[in-house]
């Protein structure tokens, strides 16, 4: 809890990106949240590779994650990070607009740890990310930090 | 078939419209008879293709059974022909035996006469022993020959002959040659002798006559039984090469129907695939820009809230409310679409727990309103209870939002079993209801009958109550007049053995 872990965010859309900042912010958790545009930066970041190679190494406290993105897609990212000893036990939350079964289940197959559908509503859009921001990234004990 | 000229009266031609050149007038029974073949044609072209057929096959086969018995009737003939051919040559025969013995005794009998010697008297009493057995012979062949009468009078004569001889041998034996010599040279019964010569040429020829005609009867009855067999082939031939065309064609058809089946199935599949990526591609991508449109919104309002006046704050609330609302479209269609494409789950759905339930989801969202809900007792269905959860979720929220205006809103669900694999289950309700006359819309993809600004909705709810009955092989139907409520009714097949 004393070692600030930051939040990943994995969202195409600078827009949406924006939005989900901007309701984080209303709480004071934004600083903690880092944005990743693809697939590919997620995992770059996950394996400090790339731009983040100079980053100093250690999961983040939480995964958002996006259905869509380019290069790399969500599902393809998730299946890598829980069929990776190290980063099995990041908590992964798909944040999609998504509200197809097939996502779903194909989803919570590969271990997703939540499926949240993005609102169109903006002030539920705002709730919705900040209790996420809150419980994984505030109240939800992450796994230890090691092996 | 009739003729055709019988009874038509040749006065009446048809009218004709007029020819830019005269011709040749067609002669009249010609012109009938065309007329009597456009009209027979007619007359089939009413009958439906199966009809024509069996009648085509019930002549052929009429006709092969005439061939047969005709053809049977000739061999007939001909058999008898030959039976009576063999009994004339027997008769003839025999004839000749006769004719000969009677030879051989009657010059035998004048030497006796003469010579007393009685071994000339052999052939005489050979004849003797052999007339009984000759006189039966004669008799079955009297009938098939039909000269009875000559062989009757042949009989006689030569019984008479044999008399007269037995008693001139009488007559030698106890008065001697003179007393036999007169009778002795001409020989005695000349003339019955002659009779019988007569009686036997006569036999001999009228059986050679009828053989002859006979003959020439056969002829002409196997000519005819090998035409008739002939033209029985034909038929036959003709019947064959139609069950031929008849089957050849119905397996063309059939497999042109399975590959035209096939190719529509791939197309409806392709089609399928399609639509499964559009609704995705729509529940993704759609969203999105929306989402922004109400955010960025939002975030100005709140950013300028000073600086905005009211106009303006109105323009952004709309803004909103706009992008809200297509939102709440497009999650409803995609339900829709998702109602009609989905797997369907084959459970028993316990209709009062699921009624239950809506209502109690319902609840949130009454904020306070006390609405008298009764609730009868209902069956347990087979279907997919997803699916069938919507469909209450749609008829109850339905109800609870146009009773909305009612002081006391009441809504009433219950269940009527009217037939033995079906029951029907209605939601009824004192609200504003419809006008009958637009019952047909009601349950319209983005039919609506009201306004917006009197009753929110998309106009997909009913549609989607009524796709998914459909898919249950149920119906949907509705009853309502205005202001005066409108009731909601759903039947769905349900197995026998559930009581």
């Amino acid at each position: 809890m004393t070692t600030v872990k930051p939040i990943l965010l994995a969202e195409d859309n600078p827009r949406d990106a924006e939005l989900a900042l901007a309701a984080m912010e209303e709480h004071h958790i934004a600083d903690k949240v880092v944005v990743c545009h693809d697939g590919a930066e997620v995992l770059d970041y996950l394996y400090c590779r790339g731009a983040f190679k100079s980053r100093q190494c250690g999961n983040p406290v939480v995964v958002f994650l996006d259905l869509k993105m380019p290069k790399v897609d969500g599902i393809e990212v998730l299946r890598t990070i829980k069929s990776d000893a190290n980063l099995k036990p990041i908590p992964v939350v798909m944040l999609t607009s998504s509200r197809e079964e097939r996502d779903l289940a194909q989803s919570y197959a590969l271990g997703a740890n939540a499926y949240v559908v993005k609102p169109v509503e903006f002030q539920q859009f705002i709730s919705a990310v900040k209790e996420l921001g809150i419980f994984w990234g505030v109240i939800n004990e992450p796994p230890p930090e090691g092996n | 078939m009739e003729s055709a000229t019988q009874d038509r009266p040749s006065t009446s031609p048809p009218a004709v419209p007029p020819l830019p050149e005269p011709v040749q007038p067609a002669p009249g029974w010609l012109r009938l008879f065309g007329e009597r073949a456009q009209r027979f044609t007619a007359w089939m072209s009413q009958w439906s293709i199966e009809q024509r057929v069996l009648a085509g096959f019930g002549l052929v086969f009429l006709g092969i059974i005439a061939i047969s018995i005709m053809s049977y009737r000739n061999t007939a003939v001909v058999v008898k022909n030959s039976r009576l051919d063999t009994s004339s040559h027997e008769l003839v025969q025999l004839l000749s035996s006769i004719e000969e013995a009677l030879i051989a005794a009657e010059s035998g009998h004048r030497r006796y006469l003469v010579t007393g010697d009685e071994s000339y008297l052999k052939p005489y009493r050979a004849l003797m022993e052999q007339m009984p057995e000759f006189s039966r012979y004669l008799e079955a062949l009297a009938d098939p020959s039909g000269q009875r009468e000559r062989i009757t009078e042949m009989e006689r004569l030569i019984q008479k002959q044999l008399e007269i001889e037995t008693n001139a041998i009488h007559q030698r034996s106890t008065q001697g040659a003179d007393a036999v010599r007169h009778l002795a040279l001409p020989g005695v019964a000349k003339r019955e002798l002659d009779d019988v010569h007569r009686l036997i040429a006569d036999l001999e020829s009228a059986e050679q006559q009828a053989t002859r005609a006979r003959v020439l009867k056969s002829a002409g009855t196997t000519r005819n039984t090998i035409a008739l067999l002939a033209l029985g082939a034909v038929l036959q031939l003709v019947l064959l090469g139609s069950v031929y065309f008849l089957i050849h064609h119905d397996i063309t058809n059939r497999r042109r129907v399975a590959a035209e089946l096939r190719r529509q199935g791939e197309l409806l599949q392709a089609a399928n695939k399609e639509l499964e990526a559009f609704s995705y591609s729509v529940s993704h991508d759609l969203r999105a820009p929306l989402r922004h449109i109400d955010g960025y919104a939002a975030l100005l309002s709140k950013s300028a809230a000073e600086t905005l006046n009211d106009k303006a704050k109105r323009y952004l609330e709309t803004i909103s409310a706009s992008a809200k609302q297509m939102g709440q479209l497009i999650d409803d269609l995609l339900v829709f679409s998702r109602m009609g494409r989905q797997e369907m789950l084959r459970s028993t759905v316990n209709l009062n727990q699921l009624v239950k339930t809506v209502i109690h989801d319902l609840r949130l969202d009454l904020q306070g309103k006390t609405i008298s809900w009764t609730i009868g007792s209902l069956p347990d269905v087979p279907g997919d209870p997803a699916m069938l959860r919507q469909v209450f979720m749609n008829l109850l929220t339905n109800a609870v939002k146009f009773t909305a205006t009612r002081a006391k809103p009441r809504i009433e669900i219950g269940a009527t079993r009217d037939t033995a694999g079906e029951v029907t289950i209605f939601v009824r309700d004192n609200g504003v209801g419809f006008d009958m006359q637009y019952v047909n819309k009601l349950f319209g993809v983005f039919q609506r009958l009201h306004r917006n600004d009197e009753f929110e909705g998309t106009g997909i709810g009913l549609a989607n109550v009524r796709r998914i009955i459909h898919r249950h092989g149920g119906r949907t139907w509705a009853e309502g007049a205005l202001d005066q409520g409108a009731t909601f009714y759903l039947s769905l097949p349900v197995k026998r053995t559930s009581s």
